[in-house]
């Protein structure tokens, strides 16, 4: 069968992120100071890795040569510059880069150690702060996110609203403590439904993360 | 407006300067803020409040708290319309609408009240003696008739407007009851740093401290109370949640509350809750819930105006309300008597105290003097009169004889009972204390203590010091460094013997044992003497303990009946094990944000807007939301709408999400040895570029998923499963890595939510694409041949894969990108195929093009069929081991005529075939007998013109040209069809390689 001639296609092939069409900068809620604060997190890089058997230190040999990070060995968050190294299981991590390109060769580096999978646009993810989070946090989260007993870096793969999430806390902020959570790209939009219906209370400025660099 | 009469002008924690109008039946009365709708009632003189549950005499409030048997009403109306609500711990609001419920046509004027005058049908039991014949009625007549008479309130019917929560909690110390001994223990707790969670149900803290005038350290408790108060609010890890309920302990330390956010509000305010519910994880905790008070049973204990006497006192000393103008008591120990002091105290009259012990004490009679009391000392209460309200009563003293005396209200004192209900809920047992006469804990949970009146310590003194003490172990436990224990504050003397007596005999008239489902001693007599002894027999029997209060009034008297007919001792005859909750909890509060469209999370494509945009109509498939179809403007009907899609496909181009197939990605050196174990067919010879169909078994033999899995590496694999069983299969393949094979070199992650995929069939698909791919890309039959499975790139660069892999028999392509480009994907391919009439199609039309060309999918692999069962046994690999072939080898699952595969039309082609129809040969009885299988699945060929089904029956392919019956009884169907060929069109499959 003879090559076609090409339809010319004027259609433009920008992305759509995950909370395109769920969630958008505004706030919602009580009024009077906002108690949670929200920051869509969009543009990112994100890779899972899982280590061929034996292969960890070589991997965390790299990651720590390219990144300057060590693999946590425990449910940690390691940060770097522009990447993390999330704990996700045993000899299993996700690499998150600040921008889509962000991890340049580093993958290809990687995956004869280990299986490396791009996995940048299949979750949605949001920061969440604020006087109010722990509050808000604890009606989703069943893991005591008490200062104490989730301390900063610390990492937990568990559920909210029965989406199965992956959260962290990073260092605290002016208004206390500060998590990041990963929900499954497809369940965006259920995990949003929970968190306007649990944020509201305590009113909610939502914000959208500048993109860092092409996507 | 009535006035609140019986209110005193001072006195109580209520806020005079804060009146609350509510009404009662549609009348307008007023209250306090700091009433609860029964202490409001009382102000206003109103007794009669409700109607028995089966004899629907009158009712009045007998209580101050949780245990409330009698003034069950309903709260607001339409939707928030909530029965069996407690008056007593309702708390009043401006606007509170609240209604009496189970009379016809009035609480005053109840028609049913004549239940009373036919009461001995209605004994205990009477259910299963009244109502047996003839059996057809039961249902139909009797139930109906005994539920419209024998009822509580009426729930709204209308969808609830508020919303409920879930929320987590943990601490070092749950406290449970903010008493005395509750707040002692919080504190000592507190001090140290702990983190302690305080709950109590009220809305006020304080517990009893709030209905008595008690000393502490010489001053006025409320004074301690205040202060403790202050103290702990400072405390930064103490957290006091009132208007919360502990219903519930369950394992490992964990206790399930509700916090009534938004109850004591006509609605909630914006954006809070109605409730929430609480899963609360402490490390300790400690029960501080106090006790319940005990009734006596006598003729006549249900006339609205007799009442607890410690309730009464509550009514005294919280809310400033005095519940009789003239008191008699009646009372089996010291207890009762600071009701009487009370009540005097506040100005009321207190005619008469009836104590049952024998001779009074000095000092007893000293004080009924100076009440101007007369004091019948070895006395009972045997009578009352009045019908809607108390009259008076008949005293029967300690010679004998008889007399009667007026009063409005006979307050009633026999001791009281732990609220101990949570430390049975891990099935501890409760054990009887001789001295205490009551039931106190027994072995306590892991991590529960029992501090105060809940452990059988009654005085404030003893509830003080083991708050202290526990609430510091509790510190201690938690590696904190207790706080210095300063010293028990002192309390002023209080006297607590008692003589209880469980019930008064030899006197006439209906004497109540459970208030709520009008159980009296007779029908425990019954009970014993029809053989209904066990504790448990004896619940069933005659219903008591049952419904909203689960006998916390009632179940110990029941008990010491049950034991004075039976000869035995209270604890021979046993106890009640407390379940949770301990009081009603809505279903909301459990639910929490999952109900309605939030029951579960809903997963949506990527590309799920833009089929939005096309006017989708979506269908479930497992968590996700797919396209069903895309009716256009003037197709009425899904099956008009499906034809053309179809059509469309077929003779030009169609495209179809398939983002929600499962997509795991499968690396390592062992990854092609893998697959070789989990699929029936092999894949060591698969090229890279390539996909292939796999089939796997489940242990048992039996298909558990299909779908393609393309080798894009010599390591390196993607598998694709049904959109259904994605997660099953993710956790199969896991198990059989992690359990069966550890030693495979592979690693496995799902990338489903990675990639947005979408399906493009016809003739014109290629056509479609190669304006879509780049043009580096040869996509020509010869360079992408059916079945490669290649990286691409689209749009000038964007990473993308194509797979030349088809459902619908058509020349088709599976074409993925990154899920931020789904929807520039769907729209890129539609303004490609434009020239071609690209038509986007549903899982319906997939379903009819899948038929069509007689592919297996959901409805075949039911998991009861095997591979041979679907007409695909020569991908049985005879040169491997796989899982699930020797099972699937067994001796019933190849008998050869077992039902298999095979395509079925109907003789007269205007006739609609369903799937579901069971096949029996032409002549043959519809027995189970001559079952000969069933059709799996149906569809309309707008090919064909006709209706077109897939099934399974005997003998299969062979007999290929009979003809049978397809019969459905369930759908009035019964039609012959003609067994043929699965499949209907293209059988050569020239389209697919075009």
């Amino acid at each position: 069968m003879a090559e076609i001639a090409t339809v010319s296609t004027a259609v433009s092939w920008a992305p759509r992120g995950a909370w395109a069409g769920i969630a958008q900068p505004g706030s919602f809620g009580a009024t009077g100071g906002a108690g949670v604060l929200a920051t869509l997190l969009d543009g990112f890089g994100l890779a899972t890795l899982i280590a061929a058997p034996g292969a960890a230190p070589a991997l965390s040999r790299i990651v720590e040569a390219r990144l300057g990070i060590a693999l946590p060995q425990a449910p940690k968050i390691a940060s770097g510059q522009a990447h993390d190294a999330i704990w996700a299981g045993p000899d299993q991590w996700l690499l998150r880069a600040a921008s889509r390109d962000g991890f340049a060769g580093l993958l290809a580096e990687l995956a004869p150690h280990g299986a490396v999978s791009d996995q940048s646009d299949a979750r949605a993810a949001v920061r969440l702060s604020g006087p109010r989070v722990r509050d808000l946090l604890a009606k989703g989260v069943m893991l005591d996110l008490h200062p104490a007993a989730f301390a900063v870096g610390d990492v937990a793969l568990t559920s909210i609203a029965h989406v199965g999430v992956q959260i962290w806390r990073l260092a605290d902020g002016p208004d206390g403590s500060v998590f990041e959570i990963l929900v499954p790209r497809s369940m965006a939009g259920s995990f949003w439904a929970w968190f306007t219906a649990s944020a509201a209370e305590f009113g909610c400025a939502v914000t959208a993360a500048p993109v860092a660099g092409p996507r | 407006m009535s006035g609140q009469s019986f209110r005193l002008v001072s006195g109580g924690l209520v806020d005079r300067d804060r009146a609350l109008n509510f009404s009662f039946d549609g009348k307008p009365y007023r209250g306090f803020a700091g009433d609860t709708l029964a202490s409001a009632l009382l102000a206003n003189g109103v007794r009669l409040v409700g109607r028995s549950f089966k004899y629907h005499r009158p009712r009045g409030v007998l209580s101050a708290g949780p245990e409330e048997p009698n003034a069950l009403v309903e709260l607001r109306s339409g939707a928030r319309r909530e029965p069996n609500t407690r008056a007593t711990v309702t708390e009043l609001f401006d606007g509170l609408d609240a209604a009496s419920q189970n009379r016809w046509p009035s609480l005053v004027f109840d028609l049913l009240s004549l239940n009373g005058l036919v009461s001995p049908a209605l004994v205990a039991g009477f259910y299963y003696k009244t109502f047996m014949w003839p059996a057809a009625f039961w249902e139909k007549l009797y139930e109906p008739l005994i539920r419209r008479a024998a009822g509580l309130g009426r729930a709204a019917g209308l969808e609830d407007p508020d919303h409920y929560e879930k929320a987590f909690a943990f601490c070092d110390l749950l406290v449970i009851g903010g008493g005395p001994a509750g707040l002692a223990a919080a504190l000592a707790a507190g001090r140290s740093g702990a983190r302690v969670i305080l709950c109590d149900e009220d809305f006020c803290l304080g517990g009893r401290l709030l209905a008595e005038k008690r000393e502490i350290d010489g001053k006025p408790a409320a004074e301690w109370l205040a202060a403790t108060l202050a103290e702990l609010e400072n405390l930064p890890e103490v957290r006091i949640m009132s208007r919360t309920t502990v219903f519930g302990l369950y394992d490992h330390g964990i206790y399930g509350a509700v916090e009534r956010v938004g109850d004591h509000l006509p609605e909630p305010a914006p954006h809070q809750p109605r409730q929430r519910g609480w899963r609360i994880h402490a490390r300790r905790a400690i029960l501080a819930a106090g006790a319940l008070e005990r009734p006596i049973v006598f003729p006549g204990n249900d006339v609205p105006g007799v009442m607890l006497a410690g309730a009464a006192r509550t009514y005294v000393n919280r809310y400033g309300v005095l519940p009789g103008r003239e008191t008699v008591l009646f009372t089996a120990g010291d207890d009762g008597w600071a009701t009487a002091r009370d009540i005097a105290a506040a100005g009321g009259k207190v005619a008469a105290i009836v104590d049952a012990r024998g001779e009074a004490d000095p000092a007893r009679k000293a004080l009924a003097d100076k009440l101007g009391a007369r004091l019948f000392a070895g006395g009972v209460i045997e009578g009352t009169r009045g019908g809607r309200q108390l009259d008076g009563v008949t005293i029967r003293d300690a010679s004998g004889a008889t007399m009667a005396l007026a009063c409005d209200l006979l307050a009633v004192s026999n001791g009281w009972n732990p609220t101990l209900h949570l430390t049975s809920h891990q099935n501890g047992k409760a054990v009887w204390d001789e001295a205490l006469q009551c039931f106190v804990p027994g072995t306590l949970p892991a991590g529960l203590a029992v501090a105060g009146s809940a452990a059988g310590h009654f005085t404030l003194g003893q509830a003080l010091e083991d708050g202290a003490r526990l609430g510091g172990e509790a510190a201690a436990e938690a590696g904190l460094k207790p706080a210095a224990a300063g010293p028990v504050p002192m309390t002023d003397p209080e006297a607590t013997a008692l003589q209880p007596i469980w019930r008064v005999k030899g006197a006439k008239g209906k004497a109540f044992v459970d208030y709520q489902n009008d159980v009296t001693d007779k029908d425990v007599e019954l009970a014993a003497r029809e053989g209904f002894r066990p504790v448990e027999h004896l619940k069933r029997y005659t219903t008591l303990g049952m419904a909203t209060d689960q006998g916390k009034t009632s179940n110990l008297s029941g008990l010491a009946i049950m034991a004075e007919q039976t000869g035995k001792t209270i604890p021979q005859t046993g106890t009640t094990t407390f379940r949770p909750p301990y009081t009603p909890v809505a279903i909301g509060a459990l639910a929490g944000h999952h109900r309605g469209k939030e029951f579960r999370p809903v997963r949506l494509a990527p590309t799920h807007d833009w089929s939005k945009e096309q006017g989708a109509v979506f269908v479930e498939a497992g968590q996700w939301l797919r396209a069903q179809y895309y009716p256009k403007p003037g197709e009425n009907d899904w099956l008009t709408t499906v034809n053309r899609e179809v059509q469309a496909v077929r003779a030009g181009v169609g495209l179809c999400d398939v983002s929600t197939l499962g997509k795991i990605d499968i690396q390592g050196a062992d990854a092609a040895e893998f697959l070789e174990r989990v699929y029936i067919n092999g894949w060591k010879a698969l090229p890279v570029g390539k996909a292939r169909y796999g089939l796997m078994l489940r242990e048992d033999g039996f298909v558990m998923d299909d779908g393609t899995t393309s080798r894009l590496g010599d390591s390196h694999f993607l598998m694709t499963t049904t959109t259904a069983n994605a997660g099953k299969v993710m956790q199969h393949l896991e198990f059989c890595h992690q359990v069966l094979w550890p030693e495979l070199d592979i690693r496995m992650v799902s990338v489903s939510e990675q990639w947005a995929q979408v399906a493009v069939a016809g003739p014109r698909a290629r056509e479609t694409l190669r304006a879509v791919v780049d043009p580096a890309h040869d996509i020509s039959n010869e360079a992408f041949p059916y079945l490669a499975a290649r990286a691409v790139t689209v749009g000038g660069g964007i990473p993308a894969r194509l797979f030349r892999i088809s459902f619908s028999g058509e020349l088709a392509y599976e074409l993925a990108v990154a899920a931020d480009h789904g929807d520039a994907m769907m729209r890129a391919l539609m303004r490609a195929g434009q020239p071609f009439g690209i038509t986007p199609y549903g899982t319906e039309a997939l379903g009819v093009m899948r038929i069509e060309k007689g592919h297996v999918a959901g409805n075949e692999l039911n998991g009861q069929t095997t591979p041979r069962d679907l007409g695909l046994g020569k991908m049985m690999s005879a040169k491997k081991d796989y899982l699930g072939r020797l099972m699937a080898g067994r001796q019933a699952l190849i008998e050869k005529d077992r039902p298999s595969f095979v395509g079925f039309r109907p003789v007269d082609p205007t006739q609609r075939l369903r799937a579901g129809a069971h096949f029996i040969g032409i002549g043959k009885a519809d027995i189970m007998e001559n079952d000969e299988g069933y059709m799996t699945s149906v569809a309309y060929s707008p090919h064909l013109n006709h209706w077109m089904g897939l099934g399974l029956i005997k003998g299969g392919a062979a007999r290929i040209g009979e003809r049978v019956r397809a019969y459905d009884p369930v759908r009035n169907g019964d039609i012959v069809v003609e067994i043929c060929s699965p499949v209907f069109v293209d059988p050569e499959g020239a389209r697919l390689h075009g």
